[in-house]
């Protein structure tokens, strides 16, 4: 989707993930940014900034808030995803506690859906090695469709492989990840809510269109808001049948 | 059609759980799973249905008591400092006005607010070092309990401990709640969390009337009454402005840590600047407001001698009648009335009325008889509760978007303060105290 970056424009990288996972280390590791860190979900409401220069680049780092999911139903999971969606970061770093992987990845997946241009660091890494849980990083890599880089962020173990990692990525063009299949019944729908939503494509801005479908199904309140807004009264009179009457 | 669509988006969660656990089938192998961490062991204890809440507020009582033992020789070292400069100003300057300017003005309130730099770092201190180590999420976890039984959210609590340090932050916090019924109620009971900026008036009135050995437990009592208000306030709040039912919990427990020094004393620096910003700015400008207020008219105070003739005290009386059942005399109304603009300037007030060193200043609050320790500890209640300061208002203008709110808070607040200070007068009466 996004064009390759030339050498001399700056790239931006926008981190995220669960809370706890070590984000704002992370964050503080890259950007050399002396900043608070702690447990509580506010902390990172605001948006954070710093960069750094690597391999001659400049990236630009956002340290976006802490969440499990990217649902309208809190703010900071919006300020999180309208992000993505608006800004359209070169790259979303997304940081996963490697020691509670199954958890972390259903936020992966969400950000899959968005289109962002995933790098995966797996945190805690020091951690996962002295449980013994062994990952296989190549297959996982594969399996996500995102390079994974491993990282200590107490230590700042992997945090250069990380930079290149980000640097790499944004370069690359963003090919078309393979999408999770739902399954028959609800491909139909997003099938079907895609072909209403092209009707209007141009309103839709920047969200992907199979994302929008899905969201619509979950009956978000912002992307339903956004379809009322742009389609007409017949048009959403088709996706509510999909999607069932309020 | 519903029944249909409702499975669509069950199925669409389903869908994504089962490829997540295929995917860990396929590149996940856990060996060692039966391993019990230092983590496990210490959750035993600390979340124990039993001992969590002694232990928490346990935690809460050695914090304070560390907060002003740590932090004693510092104060004595900045009260020191302040008096050699106030001697040195009055030696060496000629003019009367400019005397006065500077040593009441300036020293006598900045430097009355600045002796409480000390407790407050340290009490950042012992608040960082709970947060890096990982138990305050256990607090919030150990008070989830606790509070879903009165009607509150667990997660609205960790807002609510971080109004330990600031107000303003901890309404900003409130965005995290998944409803919005949970972050209205949070936002308006957080300023009634005994934030730092009201421990320099516990800190002068507790050590004034219950002396250095019990300070602490008083001022634990405060941070106590704090927690009851906000708790009962918001009982009171979902029962009638924001019916309905609240959305589940869910809290990640990080593993413990040891805090690093380092980490511990940058956070420490971190909230600590805010304190010492606030005090070059604000309370430095409230201060020489208050002592222009206190030494004029020039000619009628006889050049800031008499205090009685000046608008301020004329503000003071027209205030009095109204804190008179409390004990409290006319010196008090107008520090509560400057405390508006933040609630250090209370102190900074009677550094400059009272016209003495920060050092003494309890002392002569006590010498000339305005607190005894039942008005003291009420009047330390009511300035836990009267009202939020300018930037928690502004706070609650921006996250409510609105001003009805922040009206609400301001006029609740007041009508609650003298309430509870109320009580305790009655309380304290009816039990013999005078």
């Amino acid at each position: 989707m996004s064009s390759t970056k030339g050498i001399t424009e700056s790239i931006t990288a926008a981190l995220i993930g669960n809370p706890n996972v070590g984000k704002t280390e992370i964050f503080n590791r890259l950007t050399g940014l002396s900043q608070r860190v702690g447990n509580f979900p506010g902390v990172t409401v605001e948006k954070k900034a710093g960069k750094f220069t690597h391999q001659g680049r400049v990236v630009d780092v956002v340290d976006l808030p802490g969440t499990y999911s990217l649902t309208a139903k809190a703010l900071d999971e919006l300020v999180a995803r309208d992000f993505i969606v608006e800004e359209k970061p070169d790259v979303v770093v997304d940081i996963v506690d490697g020691t509670s992987l199954e958890r972390n990845l259903y936020l992966t997946f969400l950000l899959m859906e968005l289109d962002a241009n995933l790098v995966v660091a797996l945190n805690r890494w020091d951690m996962v090695k002295a449980r013994k849980i062994d990952v296989d990083l190549d297959r996982l890599s594969e399996l996500l469709g995102a390079p994974i880089v491993t990282t200590v962020a107490t230590t700042g173990e992997g945090m250069a492989e990380l930079k290149s990692a980000i640097i790499k990525a944004s370069q690359l063009e963003r090919k078309q990840k393979a999408a999770l299949d739902y399954g028959d019944e609800v491909e139909a729908g997003i099938k079907s809510i895609s072909s209403i939503i092209n009707e209007k494509r141009d309103l839709f801005g920047k969200y992907p269109q199979r994302w929008l479908a899905i969201k619509l199904i979950e009956r978000d309140e912002r992307v339903l808001d956004m379809a009322k807004s742009i389609l007409s009264g017949p048009q959403m009179t088709r996706i509510a049948e999909v999607i069932g009457h309020e | 059609m519903s029944e249909f669509a409702e499975d669509l988006s069950v199925i669409l969660a389903q869908k994504r759980y089962e490829r997540i656990s295929e995917i860990m089938g396929l590149a996940v192998k856990k060996e060692g799973e039966s391993v019990r961490t230092y983590t496990d062991m210490l959750d035993r204890v600390f979340l124990n249905r039993y001992l969590g809440i002694p232990i928490f507020l346990t935690f809460l009582w050695v914090m304070f008591q560390f907060s002003f033992t740590v932090s004693e020789p510092f104060v004595v070292l900045i009260e020191k400092t302040f008096e050699i400069l106030g001697s040195f100003v009055e030696q060496s300057i000629a003019d009367p006005y400019l005397v006065s300017f500077v040593s009441t003005g300036i020293i006598g309130g900045l430097g009355s607010v600045l002796v409480f730099v000390p407790p407050i770092f340290a009490l950042f201190l012992a608040l960082s070092i709970l947060e890096d180590s990982g138990y305050m999420a256990r607090a919030a976890f150990v008070m989830d309990r606790f509070m879903y039984r009165l009607g509150l959210h667990g997660r609205s609590f960790i807002p609510l401990m971080i109004g330990f340090g600031c107000n303003v932050p901890a309404i900003m916090a409130a965005r995290s709640m998944d409803s919005e019924k949970d972050r209205m109620i949070t936002i308006l009971v957080s300023p009634l969390m005994s934030c730092s900026a009201r421990l320099p008036v516990y800190v002068l009135i507790a050590g004034a009337v219950f002396g250095s050995a019990h300070a602490g437990t008083a001022i634990f009592f405060i941070y106590a009454l704090g927690i009851v208000l906000v708790i009962l306030v918001a009982q009171l709040l979902r029962k009638t402005l924001f019916k309905g039912e609240q959305s589940p919990f869910v809290l990640e427990l990080p593993t413990y840590a040891m805090p690093k020094a380092g980490s511990a004393l940058l956070h420490m620096w971190m909230r600590g600047k805010m304190f010492l910003k606030k005090a070059g700015t604000i309370i430095f400008g409230a201060a020489i407001l208050v002592w222009f207020l206190s030494v004029h008219p020039w000619e009628a105070t006889a050049g800031g001698q008499l205090i009685a003739e000046s608008y301020i005290a004329w503000m003071g009386h027209a205030l009095e009648p109204l804190f008179k059942p409390f004990g409290w005399d006319w010196m008090t109304a107008v520090a509560l009335l400057f405390g508006i603009v933040a609630k250090e300037v209370v102190v900074g007030t009677y550094g400059v009325l009272l016209g003495v060193d920060e050092g003494t200043l309890g002392e002569s609050l006590v010498a000339n008889g305005m607190f005894t320790p039942l008005t003291g500890f009420a009047f330390m209640a009511f300035v836990l509760v009267y009202v939020p300061c300018f930037a928690v208002l502004a706070t609650i203008v921006r996250e409510t978007n609105s001003f009805r709110w922040p009206a609400f808070v301001l006029v609740f607040q007041v009508a609650l303060a003298f309430l509870v200070s109320g009580v305790i007068i009655v309380l304290g009466r009816l039990m013999g105290m005078s």
